[in-house]
């Protein structure tokens, strides 16, 4: 026994001695920029695993001298790197683009970014993004000042979002004092989805247009919704999934953001939204679902027992998340699958996007322009947007559509997809795009939400009264927020 | 008379032994579900998921396997590169944390020494301390001193373990003869071998049960990692999981099960190697050698 | 020989003690500190460099205590109230559970007369639920009880189906005691085989000639466990107990995981409002380090508590005298 535990131990030391070695390899790399780290870590990894030609691909953005730290919490913009490396070899020569890729959802990676941002340094980022959710602590609050402006940066902003023809909104979110600090590549602008087949049923139609005269689209008024929402439960089918589907419509439609002169403000527009959840809740108008829960999905791929009518939300939500859960072709009756039309919402909203920013105390400016220039204001065939609208990020294969800022890309990209049987259904969300509003938004939007929708969820169940309900929402943000 | 109670002994014995493995299958059963459910669902796509969390055995097991284990190459999954890491912090930690904790126990149970009261004292008190209370601070003063990215950041700290050190001390104030210490002494031998060739064999199931906890808490650890090691080659097995929660907008469930799998293996093997001190049963004091 | 006992030995009392004694300094020590102060400053907003401590007196009204500004803030928040009170009520919910079975298990697998078949397979199986991440097992229990299609949902209907009744999904997560009920038991199937682990090490310590002596006594088996087993192990009841409270104080992945604030704070706890007030929105510093001290004094006077009812009522008597005889020599020179 004792052998063993001494061989046991014996290995354990010769770890950690090894760990000690791990310790200084870097710190002798980072003080000698010239040498590789990139190379001794995929000798590593030869060594243990057998890599595929992707993952060699995704290790080593570049081999350049110069270091470009890039943090972000998805792959969407390391691999966006990479294509960008593929289309110009020089860039990937002169420089090596470090990733450090933290996800969301675990709430640590806005802690971390601040931490090295607020840092700076050798190791700070160089170039950073930021989800819709929380962008405006990085574009106009309390992390704002780390941001350069693209005009420091060397773009010429103003031309370029003219000739790209920039989601006006992307701008408001992304500008601190009238100056773009930030651009997204996706536009995340929404629409209605919904059925062809129920429309056909209730409706009579299920042409976009003639949907979107009932459901009153772009004239920022939910009379027609409801009345619609009437003929549907008639018919037998719930509007919605559940309230979380009209939130977005709400929350963008406000006039007045959620903290005004460092109060706390509830707009009419959004006290209004426990009024219609109670409405949608009581009058059985949807299916009670939460977003992300199995409900939900089971609307999406038309196995609940009374499937809901509609879906609000951007391109990557048709693309992403209902394409990965149609089920089987509807015409088949397998599933829902060429079932989906879009058309314009009757209120405007976005949800979601990814922001690019840059440090303004960057020590590669040039580097983190071009690449910038290159995601966010592009509007050529070679630009990052064109392979992102038409699915093209990959050679060869044709991937997910999805659409994008510039409204120049989108007017000459093909967006016809399978899930809607063939519409083309960027005019829709180029519609919906131009409804959209980045106002009235505050840093604290995310947190401020979680509460405002549990307070909502809280009362539209019957679990306490309006005044109650607005009462433990005041309460909650009064105490974590501090106004 | 006798014959009657000692019948009735036998019979309430059996009873007893019916409820035991009644109680006990009902808890495995309830302990091996968290588990099934992880690797059955590591075999399930992400939109089977979704749509229905619980579920025995997949449409397409193999093929979504394989998917799952794709998406993990897209997404910069390396699993020798975190094994490793984890590997090299999770063990390092342990042993430091085992070994000096029992040091320091010793040096309390064994000497009297002036501050030996006070110092005690202070480690009660350290333990108490919230952990939300050092991490604003060691942040700050990593970040500060631009040790980012060294693993020995995470390996160091368990040196002062207070409830391993706490632990210890309970154990050996219960187990330590000063006896075995003191013929030792007349043996000639030094304090420190005394400790390393005595004292610690003694505690071999407190190590062991110590080293457990210690290695599932360290290498189950997240939230340091992840914001103390930014570079994604000192990345450890659970940051890279977490990499696949991606944001809300689009998780891949099937490759988080996946992984989550992968994570936990080691453990188990760590652990039953581990395990055999707790579940032997034998009498590992001084008594019996 | 007469040199050797001449040794004095409380230098490697020292000795031995220094690893830790550094290792502490530099990892929690300082950082300790660092946080403490920070209860007394306006340290608030991220990266905020410019934060200096609270004067003494309110610099507007004039009013004195103005330096425990951020405790008192703390102290009146009806969040940080009711977070507590959650934080207790889910512990005491989990704890009487899991210390009962903790100790049954221990006294079953203990038993040297009623050798358990499988017991090795049982001891091993029942840990296992803590090797996995509480944030992954709080995962799949919020996905497990969704409404109104959630597994649990779905099985409860087909339950009443099967007797011929309509069952309506149930909003478990919308509702206070579900909520607080579903973590406590979380926390319970994590921690019972650790504790469990924890007491079976303290056993497999005590001499087995202890044992020997009883059975020869006639002691039946509870009397064994009550009057041998758990007497030999009070030290290390008492390392489950204060653990259990500080861990149970401290709570937080579980929860955090599994409702976060939802359900009106249902589910909140000390710890989560520390880090809400921390981590997110406004940076609040100086709150949340002020109301880790306040949580800090709470398991303090607690653990003090459970320390003060488990001491070792013979070993105090004994250092009692020793003190006495030592002043008697002391005087007697």
């Amino acid at each position: 026994m004792k052998k063993v535990i001494a061989s046991v131990l014996s290995v354990a030391m010769v770890a950690a001695i090894a760990a000690g070695c791990n310790d200084t390899k870097p710190t002798a790399t980072e003080t000698q920029p010239g040498t590789e780290p990139v190379e001794t870590s995929d000798g590593e990894t030869t060594a243990e695993t057998e890599p595929t030609e992707t993952e060699k691909e995704t290790m080593t953005l570049g081999t350049g001298s110069e270091h470009i730290n890039l943090w972000s919490f998805t792959n969407e913009v390391p691999n966006m790197v990479n294509k960008y490396i593929s289309l110009h070899p020089e860039f990937g020569e002169k420089y090596t683009v470090d990733v450090t890729i933290i996800a969301t959802t675990n709430g640590a990676y806005q802690p971390a970014l601040d931490a090295a941002l607020a840092a700076g340094g050798q190791d700070a980022p160089d170039l950073y993004t930021a989800e819709a959710a929380f962008v405006l602590k990085y574009t106009q609050g309390s992390a704002s000042q780390f941001a350069a402006t693209y005009k420091e940066l060397g773009i010429d902003v103003d031309a370029k979002i003219k000739e790209a023809a920039i989601a006006p909104y992307t701008i408001d979110i992304g500008s601190r004092n009238g100056e773009v600090v930030g651009l997204g590549y996706q536009a995340t602008g929404g629409a209605m989805i919904y059925r062809a087949s129920i429309a056909q049923e209730v409706f009579g139609t299920d042409d976009p247009a003639k949907i979107e005269e009932i459901f009153g689209s772009g004239s920022q008024s939910w009379d027609k919704f409801w009345e619609a929402a009437d003929k549907l439960k008639a018919a037998g089918y719930p509007i919605v999934s559940g309230d979380g589907d009209i939130w977005h419509s709400v929350e963008n439609s406000a006039s007045s953001g959620w903290v005004v002169d460092g109060q706390l403000n509830i707009a009419p527009e959004r006290e209004a939204f426990l009024d219609m959840s109670k409405k949608l809740h009581d009058e059985g108008l949807s299916n009670l679902s939460s977003d992300w829960q199995p409900a939900w999905f089971a609307d999406m791929n038309g196995t609940s027992e009374h499937n809901a009518f509609c879906f609000f939300g951007p391109a990557w939500l048709l693309n992403y998340s209902m394409h990965d859960n149609v089920g089987g072709n509807f015409a088949d009756g397998e599933g829902t699958n060429g079932d989906w039309r879009v058309c314009a919402p009757p209120v405007g909203f976005y949800w979601g996007g990814t922001y690019l920013i840059a440090n303004k105390d960057t020590d590669n400016k040039e580097g983190v322009k071009e690449f910038i220039e290159w995601v966010t204001l592009d509007s050529s065939d070679t630009g990052l947007q064109y392979f992102w609208a038409n699915g093209t990020m990959v050679d060869g294969e044709v991937g997910t559509k999805d659409c994008v800022s510039s409204g120049t890309v989108m007017a000459k990209s093909n967006g016809e997809v399978e899930i809607c049987g063939g519409q083309n259904i960027f005019p829709a969300f180029i519609k919906g795009n131009e409804y959209a509003s980045g106002k009235c938004m505050t840093e604290y939007d995310e947190k401020i939400n979680s509460y405002w929708r549990d307070a909502v969820n809280m009362y539209s169940n019957g679990e306490c009264d309006r005044d109650a309900a607005i009462a433990q929402f005041t309460q909650n943000v009064n105490d974590n927020l501090s106004f | 008379m006798s014959s009657v109670s000692k019948s009735s002994i036998e019979r309430s014995d059996k009873v007893l032994r019916v409820v035991i493995y009644i109680v006990s299958i009902f808890f495995s059963i309830l302990t091996l579900f968290p588990f099934f459910l992880m690797f059955i669902n590591a075999t399930r796509s992400s939109a089977e998921i979704q749509r229905y969390a619980v579920s025995f055995i997949s449409e397409h097991p193999i093929q979504n396997l394989q998917k799952n284990w794709a998406v993990f190459n897209g997404k910069d999954f390396h699993p020798a590169t975190g094994f490793l890491n984890s590997f090299i912090i999770s063990t390092g930690a342990t042993i430091l944390n085992v070994y000096f904790s029992s040091l320091t126990a010793y040096a309390i149970s064994a000497y009297e020494w002036k501050f030996r009261d006070t110092f005690n004292a202070i480690i009660m008190a350290i333990m108490m301390i919230p952990g939300t209370v050092t991490m604003i601070g060691f942040y700050q003063a990593v970040y500060k001193l631009g040790l980012t990215n060294k693993l020995s950041m995470l390996i160091l700290p368990a040196i002062a373990a207070p409830m391993t050190v706490f632990f210890m001390r309970q154990y050996l104030q219960a187990t330590l003869s000063m006896e075995i210490v003191q013929s030792a002494r007349i043996d000639g031998a030094g304090e420190f071998r005394i400790f390393n060739q005595i004292v610690v064999p003694l505690m071999k199931p407190a190590i062991a049960t110590q080293a457990i906890f210690g290695y599932v808490a360290s290498w189950n650890q997240l939230f340091t990692p992840l914001i103390l090691l930014t570079n994604k080659k000192k990345a450890t097995l659970p940051m890279m999981v977490d990499l696949l929660n991606g944001d809300i907008y689009r998780t891949e469930f099937g490759s988080i099960y996946l992984g989550l799998s992968i994570t936990v293996l080691p453990l188990i093997i760590v652990y039953a190697f581990l395990s055999r001190y707790i579940v032997e049963g034998v009498a590992l004091g001084g008594v019996k050698s | 020989m007469r040199n050797k006992k001449l040794v004095n030995y409380a230098k490697y009392g020292y000795l031995f003690s220094i690893p830790f004694i550094v290792a502490f300094c530099i990892f929690t020590l300082y950082p300790v500190i660092y946080t403490f102060v920070i209860g007394f400053t306006d340290l608030k907003g991220l990266a905020n460099t410019d934060w200096s401590i609270l004067p003494f007196k309110d610099p507007k009204t004039g009013e004195a205590w103005y330096i425990f500004k951020n405790f008192k803030e703390v102290l009146t928040s009806q969040t940080f109230a009711k977070a507590f009170r959650n934080t207790w009520i889910i512990w005491i919910m989990n704890f009487i559970p899991q210390i009962t079975f903790g100790l049954l298990f221990t006294a079953w697998f203990t038993d040297r007369r009623s050798k358990v078949k499988g017991q090795g397979l049982f001891k091993i199986l029942f840990y296992m639920p803590n090797i996995i991440t509480a944030a992954t097992i709080a995962m799949l229990f919020n996905v497990m009880f969704q409404f109104p299609k959630g597994p649990i949902n779905d099985l409860m209907g087909g339950i009443a189906k099967l007797f011929g009744h309509q069952r309506e999904p149930y909003q478990y997560l919308l509702k206070e005691w579900p909520v607080k009920s579903i973590i406590a038991f979380i926390q319970f199937f994590q921690w019972y085989g650790h504790t469990m682990v924890n007491l079976i090490a303290g056993v497999i310590g005590i001499s087995p000639e202890i044992f020997e002596a009883a059975e020869i006594d006639g002691a039946n088996r509870v009397q064994t466990f009550f009057r041998i087993t758990i007497p030999c192990i009070r030290q290390i009841l008492l390392f489950v107990l204060v653990t259990a409270l500080i861990g149970g104080l401290n709570m937080f992945d579980v929860p955090q995981q599994f409702i976060n604030t939802q359900a009106n704070n249902a589910g909140l706890t000390t710890n989560m409002y520390i880090r809400n007030q921390a981590f997110s929105g406004s940076y609040l510093y100086n709150r949340a380090a002020a109301a880790s001290v306040v949580l800090f004094l709470v398991i303090v006077f607690f653990s003090m508590i459970l320390f003060f009812i488990m001491r070792d009522k013979d070993e105090a008597r004994l250092k009692k005298l020793r003190k006495q005889e030592l002043k008697a020599a002391k005087k007697g020179f």
